[in-house]
């Protein structure tokens, strides 16, 4: 046998099954999806085979011809569910950048030891994680117990079941996927860098906006877009944590398909979320292809 | 034809390059090394000898040519098929695995059985001075230790030929002197041809039998390191080996005419009684002129003097602009107390020092 | 100028403490309270006791007398068991195809080769929920009865893409001189494979299929779509429990469920640590 079709023999050994599946199993359910997007609710749950664009109309506020007026609760979600995203992104980065600069300074061992404190979390249960925070916050919670014992306030406060509850909850267990891309940049400064800025006379805060926040611009962006993802289609923490009165974009859909029974609107729901992780996806890669490409995706 | 190990006829081979290009590694290469011989491939970097050591190795599939490894062909064969071992740049010692078990392992991949793979081992590892060092860890290490450990690697399995990968550019200086003599001797103990690549000039001209001096994908020239120094055949080679002074000019009868008027004295080429040539002078080769200078002289105006320990290194131009370097020995610090003085120099030279290059031989 | 240097310096410490407090406070106030007596108001403490522990292991005691939660505990078990397999045979399966696709395209040069690569960061990035949905339609659509199969092959969709990602980022940080080197002293491909990149693979593939392993026992999204109505996982079996009520014996669950996948990922890391 001639070594290219050796090796051609080898390489369909080891991509051919697992293509198959990926194709299959991946591939496949998201083309049903965009498929079903575009099919007509049955009235009683179920699906009619035809063409029927106003799924993605409805998610806009317009008017559909089965179910309702003008009315614009969807969109209003919609956005909602970005600006929860995007103020989690934000709280993550404040939680995470400063954190990182006092770590990337220590020595060898603390590092390693600070880096194992902060993935361990990753380790448990998400939902155990979400769960503590509904014994702190809650009516009876620990917050509200220890402030009205010590006379502070009167009547507990409402802290579950807010906007507030839900970007704590994500933050607190996407806090491994903002500081690693973060670490990663902050780690990688040339401090020589920064005193040269200095020595050239820029101040600080000069020194900050020019040469620290541009070099790690990389890992900021990075860990906002791998925070964005997942928060912006979250249906855990608001169901955990926003109660019946928060509802995001992941409530919405689950909605749709499990009490609803309106699949076609969940699904184009969906097509909107995965249509945001396309856009930001190719954005990335087009910002990371034009300063060393493969970095990126190699890594 | 017997005496030679290894026979490269036409060798070839261009890289694309991502613009779309291509770059030419080897340009038709003929080279034959001899038996038990220490030959060094010399050249500035991506002049292709790194290529020309891959494609004996295997690690490289010419687009043309043939190459012969102990009069069998060996083109089409993959590298665990041929009968040669490697030292690499960066030692490639297996990380996971002992210094015991990286040096047996050409042995045991060729099925030796284990109580002669542990005499042999052993017996490779003395050779290369880490007697009872089996147990340990490459990373445990210096950088001189693992260079020994990649030699005793590869030469475990008595290869027909041992390619060497600019294996001492990673030590230190005073190591690096010291392992060249150690290779030597190994080379002589061992009975086997080495082929070393490297772009260090001090280092080929030390270790060498022969010297192949490449640049663009061609063997410029291929000779003892003395025939190398002393009589370059082309500018090129004159100038990538050692510090020289290059005069372009016509020969006429037994001087040098340059374009600017500076005439150079010769007592070589006979035969070619007129033509474009190029002169070349060492800068050891210059000394002061004394009162009455039986030899020719070059006057100079210094632009700098350079103590460098055991001698003066002036750098000068001639009346016409040209730049001239001169080693002069440190000894006779009178010399230089004038010309210190005087930012002036008389420099004489041996015509029959001088080494013409005629212009047919430039590349 | 100096004073307000140290003044950042320990600002900046101060921060960092409060980071650190921030993630593990929260968990050590459930591990305490989790031996709170008081059932009604879990967060005012009024003595200690192990009666949660107890009844979620199903012991009878003196308060559980009457054997409420006995049958819950056989579902927990039930539960614990179904994930537990899912996440064996998810990790065997995403592990040995994210290793080959690593493989694949580490070593082999062909046409759409970095497209592939992209492709293979999609499952991951994929938001749960979308995925869930459509593997949904999918396996409604195609008349599989949804069940482990379903979860199972669900879950490997997104699992085989951590494999791959950490596999590679092995193979990336890996040597290329010594399979030459290999080859050079005479083994063959497959030898070179066997003896030289398998071992330095190794910590890669171990660590591809901890994370997989860990991902599924903790994925509730996407098994919460396609588990059907017979199935149920841990994460499951909690959210069912957390959205009908907040009881002590949850606390107890979690804090055992903590202190388990703490356990594990220490010694995980540790041992990786020694290995270096």
């Amino acid at each position: 046998m001639s070594i290219a079709i050796r090796r051609r023999v080898q390489l369909a050994v080891l991509l051919g099954p697992v293509s198959l599946f990926l194709a299959v199993f991946f591939l496949g359910p998201l083309a049903i999806m965009m498929v079903t997007s575009f099919l007509a609710p049955g009235l009683y749950g179920g699906v009619e085979w035809t063409f029927y664009p106003h799924n993605f109309g409805r998610i806009l506020g317009f008017a559909d011809p089965m179910f309702e007026d003008f009315d614009p609760v969807y969109i209003a979600i919609f956005i909602r569910s970005v600006k929860i995203a995007a103020l989690t992104v934000l709280a993550a980065l404040i939680v995470c950048y400063p954190a990182a600069f006092c770590i990337a300074r220590l020595s060898e061992r603390w590092k390693n030891f600070c880096l194992f404190l902060i993935t361990l979390p990753f380790f448990t249960s998400l939902i155990v994680r979400l769960f503590v925070w509904v014994l702190i916050l809650r009516q009876t919670g620990l917050v509200n117990e220890m402030l009205l014992s010590t006379g502070m306030i009167a009547r507990p406060l409402d802290l579950i079941y807010t906007d507030g509850a839900i970007i704590l909850g994500m933050v607190y267990v996407f806090i491994p996927f903002m500081f690693m891309p973060v670490y990663g940049s902050v780690e990688k400064l040339d401090w020589t860098l920064v005193r040269a800025s200095l020595d050239l006379g820029a101040g600080p805060i000069r020194t900050f906006w020019r040469i620290i926040l541009p070099l790690t611009a990389p890992g900021i962006v990075g860990g906002a877009i791998i925070v964005f993802i997942p928060a912006l289609g979250n249906f855990v923490v608001p169901a955990i944590l926003g109660g019946a009165k928060v509802m995001m974009l992941g409530n919405l859909i689950e909605q749709q398909f499990l009490a609803a029974r309106n699949w076609p609107f969940g699904s184009a729901l969906a097509m909107m979320v995965m249509s945001v992780m396309l856009l930001l996806l190719l954005v990335y890669v087009f910002v990371s292809s034009r300063r060393g490409a493969d970095a990126a995706l190699n890594r | 034809m017997q005496d030679s190990i290894v026979r490269l006829e036409g060798a070839s081979k261009a890289f694309a390059t991502p613009e779309g290009g291509s770059v030419t590694a080897l340009d038709a290469i003929d080279l034959q090394v001899r038996r038990n011989e220490f030959l060094t491939l010399l050249g500035p970097s991506g002049c292709g000898k790194t290529t020309l050591l891959q494609a004996i190795s295997g690690f490289v599939e010419l687009d043309g040519g043939r190459i012969l490894i102990d009069g069998e062909d060996m083109t089409d064969r993959p590298p665990y098929r041929r009968p040669v071992n490697t030292v690499f740049q960066n030692y490639a010692l297996f990380p996971h695995m002992t210094v015991g078990e990286n040096t047996a392992y050409a042995l045991e991949v060729a099925g030796v059985a284990k109580a002669k793979r542990r005499e042999q081992v052993a017996a490779a590892l003395k050779m290369v001075g880490l007697a009872g060092m089996e147990g340990r860890r490459p990373r445990q290490l210096s950088g001189g230790q693992q260079q020994r450990v990649a030699l005793a690697r590869a030469i475990i399995a008595r290869p027909k030929l041992l390619l060497l990968d600019e294996p001492l550019s990673a030590l230190d200086k005073n190591l690096r002197q010291a392992m060249q003599i150690e290779l030597k001797t190994l080379q002589h103990e061992l009975g086997i041809s080495f082929i070393f690549v490297t772009h260090d000039q001090q280092e080929a001209l030390t270790m060498s039998d022969r010297v192949a001096v490449l640049s663009g994908g061609r063997i410029q020239q291929l000779d003892t390191p003395r025939a190398i120094y002393d009589h370059p055949v082309n500018s090129f080679v004159a100038t990538f080996i050692g510090a020289s002074n290059l005069f372009d000019g016509r020969i006429d009868g037994d001087r040098l005419m340059t374009g600017d008027g500076t005439e150079i004295r010769h007592r070589r080429a006979p035969s070619t009684a007129s033509g474009a040539a190029t002169a070349l002078i060492r800068p050891e080769q210059f000394f002061l002129a004394g009162e009455g200078e039986p030899f020719p002289t070059l006057d100079v105006d210094l632009e700098a003097i350079v103590f460098v320990g055991s001698t003066f290194e002036l750098f000068g131009r001639t009346s016409a602009g040209k730049k001239v370097i001169a080693e002069i020995p440190a000894g006779r610090r009178s010399l230089i107390g004038d010309i210190e003085r005087t930012r002036r120099a008389r420099l004489a030279y041996d015509p029959a020092a001088v080494h013409l290059i005629h212009a047919c031989a430039e590349a | 100028m100096k004073i307000a240097q140290s003044l950042f310096r320990g600002s900046l410490v101060a921060y960092t403490g409060l980071f650190f407090a921030f993630i593990y406070i929260p968990l050590v106030v459930i591990a305490v309270y989790s031996f709170n007596s008081n059932p009604v108001n879990m967060m005012t403490w009024t003595g200690f006791t192990t009666e949660w522990y107890a009844q979620v292991l199903g012991f009878k005691t003196t308060v559980s007398e009457n054997a409420l939660y006995i049958e819950s505990t056989g579902q927990l078990l039930q539960a614990v068991w179904n994930s537990l397999v899912i996440a064996t045979s998810t990790t065997l399966i995403a592990t040995v195809f994210g290793t080959a696709i690593a493989i694949g395209l580490y070593r082999f040069d062909f046409l759409g080769q970095r497209f592939y690569r992209v492709i293979m960061f999609m499952p991951m990035l994929m938001p749960d929920i979308v995925l869930g949905i459509a593997l949904l339609i999918f396996f409604v659509n195609s008349g599989i009865h949804l069940g482990l199969m379903t979860i199972i092959i669900g879950q490997c969709t997104f699992l085989i893409s951590y494999v791959f990602i950490v596999v590679s980022a092995r193979l990336a940080g890996m040597d290329r001189t010594l399979e030459n080197a290999s080859a050079d002293l005479g083994a063959d491909e497959w030898t070179t494979f066997r003896r030289v990149v398998l071992p330095q693979l190794l910590p890669g593939i171990v660590g591809g299929a901890l994370l997989a392993f860990i991902i599924s026992m903790d994925d509730l999204v996407i098994t919460y779509f396609i588990a059907g109505v017979d199935v149920t996982t841990l994460p499951m079996f909690i959210f069912a429990m957390l959205r009908r009520g907040i009881k002590p014996e949850i606390n107890a669950i979690a804090v055992m469920m903590l202190t388990f996948s703490f356990v594990v990922a220490s010694l995980g890391l540790y041992l990786r640590s020694r290995q270096k």
